[in-house]
């Protein structure tokens, strides 16, 4: 055999060899081609303007009074119903498109870290009555219904919603009913839906402190808050800070909570809005104005995602103890503890699974204007056996689906053998980064890269979008399906591959096997089970994505997927959103199995969604 | 300074007992040290004393008071932990200057002391790094001095020096014992390492499984140890099973492989017992007063400052005899004949425990 300079270079092996040069060239030229290039599209026409480079187009958004903005309106308002009735109606105020993106994402971080934080507390530090149901409702706000929990959470709301009839009408804490709407509306809303993201990664930094450090604290004087001040939750933050920065991306790319609160015009002026109603609208979804809010957007999200990895990798903490035994610091709660959490946490717990409880509400009644839903009925949850439309969203679903998680599973595989078993090479950090690079790509402006991408490169073929109904979105959606979810399936394998020890290859190596066998033979049947739990959970999560398939998904009514037909459904006449709910309780369906299925197999708890 | 009583400490871990009733006294200003093989329960003793362990029952008092539910934080029994225990996020002066901040000292203050106690463990110099650039000495160092700084009733120092290469082993524990003078603070050293116990302690408690089997100084525990455990604990050690077959008065001759040793003193009931013979006291010349053992070299082992012979007799047994006289072996070659004598007063016959 031959050495060669340049194989270990690239690929950190200085016996070439076509298995490891795949693993890495496979995912890295997917990536380049799906991910980067798309974008780079984007930037073609951004940056252009009568035929030269130019910043004429983000001079134009940045100098818009439209973009940015003093703030302007009331945060509040005290309107006059007319029973005569007071209700404080409260929406925000407008900074302009991107402040308001930018000033809604903040308010979702500092407010989902808080609930997170506190619930992740109580969970890693006492023992409670109960606890066990506690932690089993904590799953409940992660399970994805688009659009519905937030229609939900606007009818908690309403002037006869739950909050209002809890706080206003039984309890008599509010002086008047609010009602919220707008920004505040869509604040609300993703604060519900992703603060569990936030618990999760701070539950496993609390889980994660050596005790002994605490002890330590407590031995030299400390205790209560100062011990918590001082100790604990500096140890904790940067898991907190990464599951926050998360939610912060995700509350920049949401859709659903603008989408279902766009009866207020304030809801409508956010980026992700903005790129969105392009599309629905039809008309300038190529224009390189819309291109430049797209590449500001991006931007903002890379900005936040790169600043928490640097800060997360300068403070990551090895915290094995050495030699000291692990007394997991589990507390009885002292009195005033335990009625803080009988009587705030766990009712703050109690609402904020509510919208996912009322989406089940919503599918199986006939009416619901009041405080409680009316009449049950199994009409719509039938619907989705007998409406033919409905049957076809689903099975288009699931074909794109399938599709997408056969290349995710091949495409996380590859690279996470090459960039976990060749670590010196040049091409693996960047395969590093470059897998996990699409957390930070928010959806939309992944859609709009495809529009400008699949317009450009396959002009009137199936594959252009702008061929309207002679569009079949097939290829796209498995294509954008499978970089979105990658980073998720591809942390819960390159996982399972650090847990094999390289020296079982190398036996086999040294045995005399080649590289595709010890792969094919050890490797592969060691981590299956990871491989089996990561292509459900990416199954699930590509079944319920929203950006790109109500966006290039929604061209062609014959290849929509669910999302799209639910999108469909939440904006159109009056007593389909409980179609829409029934195709949300399918969905949630689908997630409870698919996570009890890759729990019991993989015999280990998966904490969904983490960065670093 | 203080002194520390524990009396019937019981200590269980769901089915584990952990500690079967301890009782231990130790004096206000003497460095005293828990040797005991691992899992025997020092680190458990060390918690319960720094107060971050609660007995199942029995009392812990600090001079005359009894502070066994007292918190950890107001008992001033400072425990330096077997690993550390930095706190990662904060540099060197701020993880030292921690338990002073909390006593509300002012900052100047705060700042003479640190510098004091870096001074004392020969870290000046290092306030601005954190934990994770430091050696494992620099930070076993750090957490000796942020226990130190506040001035403990009590310093509580878990296998302190375990995770040290051997050369800063033996600096430590001249500096530990250094300190420990120099301040007079009552200290509870923890370690299963004998050699280290008898360097440094006062006095030594030796735990197996959960029990105290002898409280003493160094020079008791290695001469005169109470029990078979004990002694076999402590370094390497001739341990032969036997039968005593004639009392008189506090004299007995003992019997094993047909082989009768007599004269030798023991006033214990049991008739199973141990011959226990430390090494340097079996000779390979005649002594007085002597008992004598012939067998047949096995082995001769040159450790460089003394030199073992491994003798063979009677079913399979084996003596060792350690001598720093390369004259004693001249001559000496596995297989040859040879006579092991050993002083009728260094034989010591204990009761044989139960396995
Ligand atoms: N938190 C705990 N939970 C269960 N068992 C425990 C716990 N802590 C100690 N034990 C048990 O109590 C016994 C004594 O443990 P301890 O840590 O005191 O031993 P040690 O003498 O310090 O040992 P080492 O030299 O290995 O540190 C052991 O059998 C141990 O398994
Ligand atoms: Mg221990």
């Amino acid at each position: 055999m031959r050495v060669s300079k340049w194989s270990e270079r690239l690929f950190g092996t200085p016996i070439f060899d076509p298995v490891v040069a795949t693993s890495f060239l496979f995912p890295l030229l997917y990536l380049i081609s799906f991910l980067i290039i798309p974008v780079l599209a984007m930037l073609a026409i951004a940056f252009v303007y009568n035929g030269h480079f130019s910043l004429h187009w983000f001079g134009s958004i940045l100098g818009s009074d439209y973009y940015i903005s003093l703030p302007s309106g009331d945060f509040y308002k005290l309107v006059t119903l007319p029973s005569g009735e007071q209700i404080y109606y409260v929406q925000g105020v407008d900074f302009g498109v991107i402040l308001n993106s930018l000033l809604v994402s903040l308010s979702v971080m500092l407010l989902t870290t808080i609930l997170g934080t506190i619930f992740a507390f109580v969970m890693a530090r006492y023992n409670f009555p109960g606890k066990n149901i506690v932690r089993i409702l904590l799953f409940v706000p992660l399970l994805v219904t688009p659009f519905v929990n937030v229609f939900i959470v606007k009818k908690m709301f309403l002037p006869n919603g739950l909050i209002n009839w809890l706080f206003y009408d039984i309890l008599h804490i509010f002086p008047h009913r609010i009602v919220i709407d707008g920004l505040v509306g869509v604040i609300i809303a993703q604060t519900m839906t992703y603060y569990p993201i936030v618990y999760l990664n701070a539950y496993a930094s609390f889980i994660n402190i050596d005790p002994t450090l605490e002890e330590q604290a407590e031995n030299l004087g400390s205790g209560g808050f100062h011990l918590f001040r001082t100790v604990t939750l500096p140890l904790a933050l940067p898991g907190i800070a990464a599951g926050a920065t998360l939610v912060g991306i995700f509350s920049l790319e949401d859709l659903a909570a603008p989408i279902v609160f766009q009866g207020n015009p304030l809801a409508r002026k956010l980026m992700s809005f903005q790129i969105y109603s392009a599309f629905t609208s039809g008309f300038n979804v190529g224009s390189p104005q819309l291109a430049a809010l797209a590449i500001i957007m991006l931007t903002i999200a890379i900005l936040m995602f790169l600043g928490i990895r640097k800060y997360v990798s300068m403070r990551q903490y090895a915290m094995l103890s050495k030699g000291g035994r692990w007394k997991p610091r589990i507390a009885k709660p002292k009195a005033w503890q335990a009625a803080l959490i009988y009587f705030l946490v766990i009712p703050m717990l109690l609402i904020s699974i509510f919208p996912q409880v009322g989406v089940v509400l919503l599918a199986f009644s006939e009416s619901w204007s009041g405080t409680w839903p009316e009449g049950f009925t199994m009409q719509h949850i039938m619907s989705i056996v007998t409406q033919p439309d409905i049957e076809r969203v689903i099975m288009n679903s699931v074909m794109y689906s399938t599709a997408a998680i056969v290349v995710i599973i091949l495409l996380s595989l590859t690279a996470a053998y090459a960039s976990s078993r060749f670590k010196k090479s040049l091409l693996g950090p960047v395969l590093d980064s470059l897998s996990t690079l699409p957390i930070a790509v928010p959806g939309i402006v992944i859609a709009m890269g495809y529009f400008f991408f699949f317009a450009k490169a396959f002009p009137d073929t199936l594959l252009d979008p702008t061929n309207l109904l002679g569009f079949n979105p097939a290829l796209v959606l498995v294509l954008a399906y499978s970089i979105r979810r990658l980073p998720f399936a591809a942390r819960s394998i390159a996982a399972g591959i650090q847990q094999v020890h390289v020296s079982l290859e190398e036996a086999a190596l040294n045995l005399g096997a080649s590289r595709w066998k010890a792969l094919t033979g050890i490797l592969i049947p060691l981590i299956l089970l990871n491989l089996l739990g990561g292509a459900m959970l990416s199954f699930v999560y590509c079944m319920s994505e929203t950006s790109v398939s109500i966006t290039l998904g929604s061209i062609n009514p014959d290849y929509y997927p669910i999302t799209a037909r639910m999108v469909e459904l939440m904006t159109s006449a009056v007593g389909s959103a409980n179609l829409a709910a029934a195709l949300g309780v399918f969905l949630m369906t689908v997630q409870i199995i698919a996570i009890v299925l890759a729990n019991l197999i993989t015999k280990q708890r998966y904490s969904f969604i983490g960065l670093t | 300074m203080v002194d520390v009583k524990l009396e019937n400490v019981v200590k269980t871990f769901g089915d584990t007992v952990a500690l079967k009733g301890i009782n231990l006294y130790i004096k206000a200003g003497e460095l005293f040290t828990l040797l005991g093989p691992s899992g025997c329960g020092k680190s458990t003793t060390l918690r319960i004393i720094a107060g971050l362990d609660f007995p199942d029952s029995g009392h812990i008092y600090f001079g005359n008071e009894d502070v066994t539910y007292l918190p950890s934080s107001k008992r001033g029994a400072v425990l330096v932990f077997q690993n550390y225990a930095l706190w990662p996020h904060m540099t060197v002066f701020d993880n030292v200057a921690y338990g002073l901040k909390l006593r509300k000292l002012p900052k100047e203050e705060i700042k003479r002391r640190v510098e004091w106690a870096l001074e004392l463990v020969k870290l000046k110099g290092y306030e601005n790094r954190y934990p994770t650039q430091l050696s494992g000495g620099q930070q076993q160092r750090v957490a000796i001095a942020r226990a130190l700084v506040v001035e403990p009733k009590v310093l509580l120092l878990d296998e302190p020096l375990s995770n040290l290469d051997a050369k800063l082993r033996l600096e430590m524990r001249s500096e530990i014992r250094r300190i420990q003078r120099e301040l007079g603070i009552t200290v509870i050293y923890v370690t299963h390492d004998q050699e280290e116990a008898m360097a440094i302690s006062d006095r030594i408690a030796v735990m197996n499984v959960g029990t105290v089997e002898q409280v003493g100084t160094p020079r008791d525990i290695y001469e005169r140890p109470k029990t078979e455990f004990v002694a076999s604990f402590m370094g390497k050690t001739n341990v032969i099973p036997a039968k005593v077959v004639e009392r008189t008065g506090d004299r007995v001759t003992v019997e094993f492989d047909g082989i009768r040793l007599d004269g030798l003193h023991y006033t214990g009931k049991e008739d199973e017992v141990v011959i226990v013979i430390r090494p340097e006291r079996v000779k390979l010349k005649p002594v007085e007063n002597a008992i004598s053992i012939s067998g047949i070299v096995d082995l001769v082992e040159y450790y460089g400052f003394f030199i073992e012979v491994v003798g063979l007799f009677g079913e399979e047994r084996r003596i060792i005899a350690r001598t720093i006289s390369d004259r004693d072996v001249e001559g000496l070659k596995p297989t040859q004949p040879v006579t092991f004598y050993v002083n009728r007063d260094d034989v010591i016959i204990l009761p044989r425990q139960k396995r």
